[in-house]
């Protein structure tokens, strides 16, 4: 490689650098999301299906609490794909820890560590937070199941104001009082790590303050350089670091003994958290589904059979935490705090919208139709491995009483208008 | 009298005073920037492969895995380093270069990575230090003058020491606590409540397995445990330190054979023409050329 070539090199080199720089420079804003459309489809809409989230309030100051909290079903379909939910945790999706964690229950049982969930369980989790970094923040709920991953729920803009400096995280001891957090043994492990760094580069500088390696090589490849580079001074050090070392851990060790005589090992247990079910008159059977991918829309043909004794009205198809309302969900169900951007109040169609009579069987065919298939990348479900598709069907009575029924089924994709029927 | 014998050991160099003054240029060229920095960017890396998180989170640090791991890494490149500093430059610093290296770049990740840029307050990403335990490995080195004991005795004690050291530090995060009924530690209460997308709990691998079964003293049996296979992985790189630290050059003798010079800083001066010349100490003839290298 001649002069020439190097000066090309490093001229596109440069430039390359510089595109880069001016690229982040001019173009870097925050991330508005946390990639949870990039989760496949047969993933989102077949495991944890979201529903009643809550993000409560959505402006908070530093060190007020919020609430994050709704309901998960966990799919009966869970796809073969995917690992089991036998060790799960539900999780904050947060740009870092925004918000620290008070407390979280899934079903009334605390979680602080991971717990099994049963297939077509349903579970209620509150999650209640703190206020901790002042910003415009994108918050999910998450379900981590161990082997496959977080699974992203629905997310929603959360406001903390304030000042990050007045953050404080108190937790009450068992033996008595209170520490925070943020600071708790902080100036202590500075200082022993600040006294280890000292007596580690005190052990090198004496060395390092006579010749180091070009002569002690010369002297050590000669005869009786072995013995001329054993210097007693260097083994008098020696014995006396290795006595103040011994003697530094074993105060250390003693001191924090009796400064904290009453500890507890990490608690690496399991809690076993109760599902309970959804209940609903309703049954329901996918006799077919299919997927129009130019019309954006989901179509099944349902059978629905109503065994209780009020006439039910189906008014909501959610799935992957993406929701289809018509009126009869949105006049039942319409959370004014639930993001506009996941939620299609008019992407529910039905051809026969009067309600289920009690006793009575009949198909119906509901189509969930809006441009949140394509948005949210649910239309990637061509895609998949998978061609199935599940989610939830809610119904409601006259007196607003919700029926909740999970529905999972084969699914066709439909490629053109020539066959969109 | 001099504290030092270093003029008998220049002397014995056969530097010239200009050379004398050149080596000490290359000591610190050569050991803060190159060695200095190569250890702890390499080791840095390596020991957040192998025990990252166990070091990383205030709520892995267990009795268990975090006793066992941590030291079993630690040792690992100061095997290699101590072999390379004190074969070539009996130096008995190697381990301690080691681990104030891995420290000086695990400091600057926590500061800058942790703290700033991921806003996790720097109790809860406070590392281990090994330094305590690097210094008796050093000086044991040093006393023994053998790799063989060191491998014996000082990595013993740098892995039985760990647990000491730490608890130091670490002590308080064990203290107990209730929330919401259940009883946990302020670690693992920390845990909990800095949220970490990436990393749920069932993330952690503490407390699991059977070495806890002596009694209840985990402790201890996992430190036991840790110092017998760092005996052998300290072995191990002590061998990978000699394999990838040789320096040798290939020498064609008058015939015209190749052979191997291991004792390559006295290639050029009249002590190699003796070694390697002909029996009667008569410098190497001019056909005798320096042809290949590699070191």
């Amino acid at each position: 490689m001649n002069a020439k070539n190097i000066f090309k090199l490093c001229v596109i080199g440069s430039v390359g650098m510089a595109t880069l720089g001016l690229t982040l420079a001019f173009t870097a804003s925050p991330a508005d999301a946390h990639g949870e459309r990039s989760q496949e489809p047969f993933l989102r809409m077949r495991t944890a299906q979201w529903y009643d989230t809550r993000w409560n309030p959505q402006k908070t100051n530093v060190n007020e609490e919020a609430m994050l909290s709704g309901k998960i079903h966990i799919a009966e379909d869970w796809p073969r794909a995917v690992v089991k939910p036998t060790r799960t945790f539900i999780n904050v999706g947060s740009p870092s820890s925004v918000f620290t964690r008070l407390s979280s229950k899934v079903n009334g049982t605390p979680m602080f560590t991971s717990a099994g969930l049963e297939l077509g369980g349903d579970y209620e989790y509150v999650i209640k937070l703190r206020g901790r970094l002042p910003g415009h923040h994108h918050i999910h709920p998450m379900l981590a199941v161990n082997g496959a991953g977080p699974i992203a729920g629905p997310g929603s803009w959360m406001d903390i104001e304030g000042n990050y400096k007045d953050f404080m995280n108190p937790a009450k001891l068992l033996v008595g009082g209170t520490v925070d957090t943020e600071t708790a043994g902080l100036a202590n492990g500075l200082f022993w790590h600040g006294l280890w760094g000292f007596l580690g580069f005190a052990w090198i500088g004496w060395f390092a303050i006579r010749p180091m390696f070009l002569i002690r090589a010369r002297v050590l490849a000669q005869e009786g350089g072995d013995a001329l580079l054993n210097d007693p001074v260097d083994r008098v050090v020696a014995v006396g670091m290795l006595g103040v070392v011994l003697i530094l851990i074993a105060i250390g060790f003693y001191s924090a003994e009796s400064k904290f005589p009453y500890t507890v090992p990490l608690q690496a247990g399991e809690p076993k958290i109760k599902a309970t079910h959804l209940r609903s008159d309703l049954t329901i059977k996918v006799l077919n589904a299919d997927y129009d991918v130019p019309g954006r829309a989901l179509r099944m043909t349902l059978q629905v059979t109503n065994s209780g004794e009020e006439p039910l009205s189906i008014g909501e198809f959610t799935t992957a935490g993406i929701r289809f309302l018509n009126k009869v969900g949105v006049a039942n169900n319409l959370d004014p705090g639930y993001p506009a951007e996941i939620m299609a109040v008019d992407g529910l169609h039905m051809e026969d919208e009067s309600p289920i009579a009690p006793g009575e069987t009949k198909e119906i065919l509901l189509d969930s139709r809006d441009s949140l298939w394509e948005v949210q990348r649910l239309m990637d479900l061509v895609n998949d491995p998978e061609q199935r598709f599940g989610g939830l069907i809610m119904a409601w009575d006259e007196a607003g009483n919700r029926h909740i029924n999970s529905i999972a089924a084969a699914i066709i994709p439909v490629f053109t208008r020539a066959n969109a029927g | 009298m001099a504290l030092f014998r270093t003029a008998e050991i220049i002397k014995a160099s056969k530097l010239p005073p200009e050379g004398v003054k050149l080596s000490r240029m290359i000591d610190a060229v050569y050991f803060i920037p190159i060695a200095y920095l190569g250890v702890f960017a390499t080791f840095h890396m390596h020991f957040d492969l192998l025990a990252g998180d166990w070091d990383f989170w205030i709520d892995w640090k267990d009795r268990q895995f975090w006793v066992t791991v941590t030291p079993i890494v630690e040792v690992m490149y100061p095997g290699a380093i101590m072999y390379y500093f004190w074969t070539f430059y009996r130096q008995p610093f190697g381990a301690t270069v080691s681990i104030t290296g891995l420290l000086v770049g695990k400091w600057i990740t926590i500061v800058f990575a942790w703290y700033w840029w991921a806003n996790f307050p720097m109790n809860f990403v406070m590392p281990a230090t090994m330094i305590s335990s690097a210094l008796i490995l050093d000086c044991t080195l040093l006393l023994t003058r053998s790799w063989m004991l060191t491998a014996i005795f000082g990595v013993w004690a740098f892995a039985m020491m760990f647990y000491p050291t730490q608890y130091a530090i670490f002590a308080y995060s064990k203290q107990p606590m209730v929330v919401d009924g259940q009883l946990l530690s302020l670690a693992d209460y920390m845990g909990f409540s800095y949220v970490r997308t990436g990393t749920p709990e069932y993330i952690r691998i503490i407390e699991v397995g059977s070495l806890r079964t002596f009694g209840g003293h985990t402790v201890w049996i996992s430190a036991f445990f840790s110092a017998f296979v760092s005996m052998l992985v300290f072995t191990i790189w002590w061998q990978i330190g000699h394999f990838v630290g040789q320096s040798f050059f290939w020498v064609k003798g008058r015939r015209g054979v190749m052979s191997r010079k291991n004792d390559t800083m006295l290639v050029g001066t009249d002590e190699f023409a003796v070694r390697h010349g002909d029996l009667a100490g008569r410098p190497l003839p001019a056909a005798a050329t320096l042809a290949e290298g590699k070191s």
